[in-house]
Order: C-alpha cells, then sequence, then structure tokens
C-alpha cells in the first residue's frame, strides 16, 4: 500500500492514532480526543478532516435522543477498518524507529549475529 | 431547552462567524458539528476552577478558526489539497538521539551564554533612541518567534518549550538560532513527505 512509506510518523497524528487504535470500535466525539490525545482544536480538526478524505476515518451524527437534554447531536469519528489496518501498522513503524534511534540502544535485527 | 451562558453564545458566535469560510456544502454540517462540542466542554468537570471551562471553550473557538481557515484554503486550491495526503502535519522531528538533542541544547546554551557576556561587556552604558527603536525591534521579533513556535506542528531536535526559552533568554540571537535549526518550514509540512517506491 503506497500509504505506508516516507516521513516518520510524529507527534500530534500518532497521538490520535493511538487513541483511536485503542479500541478500533469505539466512536469518539471531538472534544473527547481532544482531550485523550491532548490536542487543541485547531490541530484536531484538519487532521480528522484529512483522515476522512482519505477513507481511514468514518463519521456519523448520533441520533437524537430525548435524554439528552436538549444537547445538540454530536459528529463521532471511528477508524474504518482500513484506517485501522494502516493505523497499526503506522504505530508499529513507529515505535520501531523510537527503538531504532533510542540511545545506546543497537539495533536489534532478527537473526543478526551481532 | 436550558439558557446558554455568554461565554457559550460568544463562542458559537465565533464558530458561525469563522465556518463563513468553508465551502457552502461544507458550512452548516462542520457548524453544527463544531458548536455541538461546547456544551461539553462547559460541563467539563475535570477542568477547575470553572472558569477554566470558559477560557477552554474560546481557545477551542479560536483553533476552530484556524481549522475552519484551513479548510477553506484546502477547499479553494483542490489542486494542492489532492497533493497533499493524510500525513499533512506530520513532520520529521530529526534526529531521534538523545545525545544530539543534548549536543544541539548544550551549543545553543553555550552561544547564548558567551554572545550576552560579550554584548554587557561590550555596550556598559546604553541609552538614547537607538537602544528604544532596537529594544521594539527585538520585542516584535520575539513575540513573533514566539507565535511561531506555539503554531507550528512541530519543531525540530528539542521541545517545544526549550526553544521558547531560548528565544526569550537569549534577544535575538535565541529567535534567529531558532528559526534556522529548529524551524521545519511551513513548506514542508504542508506537503507529504518525499515519496519513495515501496
Amino acid at each position: 500500500m503506497c500509504r505506508l512509506r516516507f516521513v516518520k510518523l510524529t507527534g500530534p497524528l500518532e497521538r490520535v492514532l493511538r487513541v483511536l487504535t485503542t479500541d478500533p470500535s469505539a466512536r469518539h466525539y471531538g472534544y473527547d480526543l481532544m482531550k485523550a490525545a491532548k490536542l487543541p482544536s485547531g490541530t484536531l480538526y484538519p487532521m480528522l478532516a484529512r483522515l476522512e478524505q482519505d477513507g481511514l476515518v468514518e463519521a456519523e451524527w448520533e441520533a437524537p435522543r430525548p435524554d439528552a437534554g436538549g444537547r445538540p447531536p454530536r459528529k463521532y469519528y471511528r477508524l474504518t477498518a482500513e484506517g485501522a489496518r494502516v493505523a497499526r501498522l503506522e504505530l508499529a513503524q513507529a515505535a520501531a524507529d523510537g527503538r531504532r534511534t533510542a540511545p545506546g540502544a543497537a539495533r536489534p535485527a532478527h537473526g543478526s549475529t551481532q | 431547552m436550558t439558557a446558554m451562558s455568554p461565554v457559550q453564545r460568544i463562542a458559537e458566535g465565533l464558530i458561525r462567524v469563522s465556518s463563513g469560510r468553508l465551502p457552502d456544502e461544507q458550512r452548516a454540517e462542520r457548524c453544527r458539528e463544531w458548536s455541538a462540542e461546547l456544551p461539553a466542554i462547559l460541563a467539563d468537570e475535570t477542568i477547575h476552577p470553572k472558569l477554566m471551562r470558559s477560557v477552554r471553550a474560546l481557545s477551542y473557538s479560536a483553533g476552530i478558526a484556524a481549522t475552519a481557515g484551513q479548510l477553506g484554503r484546502a477547499a479553494r486550491s483542490p489542486g494542492r489539497a489532492a497533493a497533499a495526503g493524510w500525513r499533512d502535519g506530520a513532520v520529521s522531528r530529526g534526529p531521534g538521539n538523545l545525545a544530539v538533542r543534548a549536543t544541539i541544547g548544550l551549543a545553543c546554551w553555550l552561544v547564548i551564554v558567551f554572545t550576552t557576556v560579550s554584548l554587557i561587556r561590550a555596550f556598559p552604558h546604553p541609552h538614547g533612541w537607538p537602544v528604544g527603536l532596537g529594544l521594539g525591534l527585538a520585542a516584535g521579533f520575539v513575540v513573533w518567534c514566539l507565535a511561531d513556535i506555539v503554531r507550528a506542528p512541530a519543531v525540530r531536535y528539542l521541545p517545544k518549550w526549550v526553544w521558547a526559552l531560548i528565544c526569550v533568554i537569549q534577544i535575538p540571537l535565541g529567535g534567529i538560532i531558532y528559526l534556522s535549526i529548529g524551524r521545519v518550514s511551513r513548506r514542508h509540512w504542508m506537503r507529504p513527505g518525499s515519496a519513495q517506491s515501496p
């Protein structure tokens, strides 16, 4: 898959993917994600929009509930199947990169005799 | 319907105005989505004291304004938007190696101490209007650097707060060091990385 290449996964995106992959079937609304990923709205929403545009995240409107106490319906986000797959690969890749660049850690390659 | 607090009304107003920057077909839905988060923020029990909830709601709206600007721009120039992928904002922060970071941090610190000492020795009694002008320019430069650090999605080598500190401690050299080493150019983070064949 050509998405899985180039730039290192970094801060904001990595945090969002981490939250979303904790339970891939869970639905999150924006403020919930902001708190969990500790990101400001100005970072989170553009990212969500792009993830949605590329089909990695899907959004749905909450059905109006009588017990919501006049609260307006929210929009919920969740990983798509493709999104969950890509996110897991990306996070694994990021973890591997982190290990490789960690101080004093020689690269523990499988089967290497180092 | 519960009565809206003034803060919520202001925040909603901000969101409505910002949504005006979006293309017509997205405007109403985005506006509804973003406004729907406000009650959750204003009722967030984990934020203390209560006043901070209002601050949070307003800063949330400010972030929405930035978001709407970005989405609006992307919609107006589809060529650029198509070139940009979901990794937008994902930036290589440079080597993650602790030794590299520590060396850069130490080098910045040494340069700052050295220049500060030399400057103090060279100009023992500053006075007159050039000093005032210099101070004004320096203050503007520092504020600009700090704003850049805050707005950037990522900076290189050192954490954001360290760069901010560097900019403030040695004016203007700290800012110059940040701009030349720590800053990731806009063009870089608006684009996905250089593609390698998979």
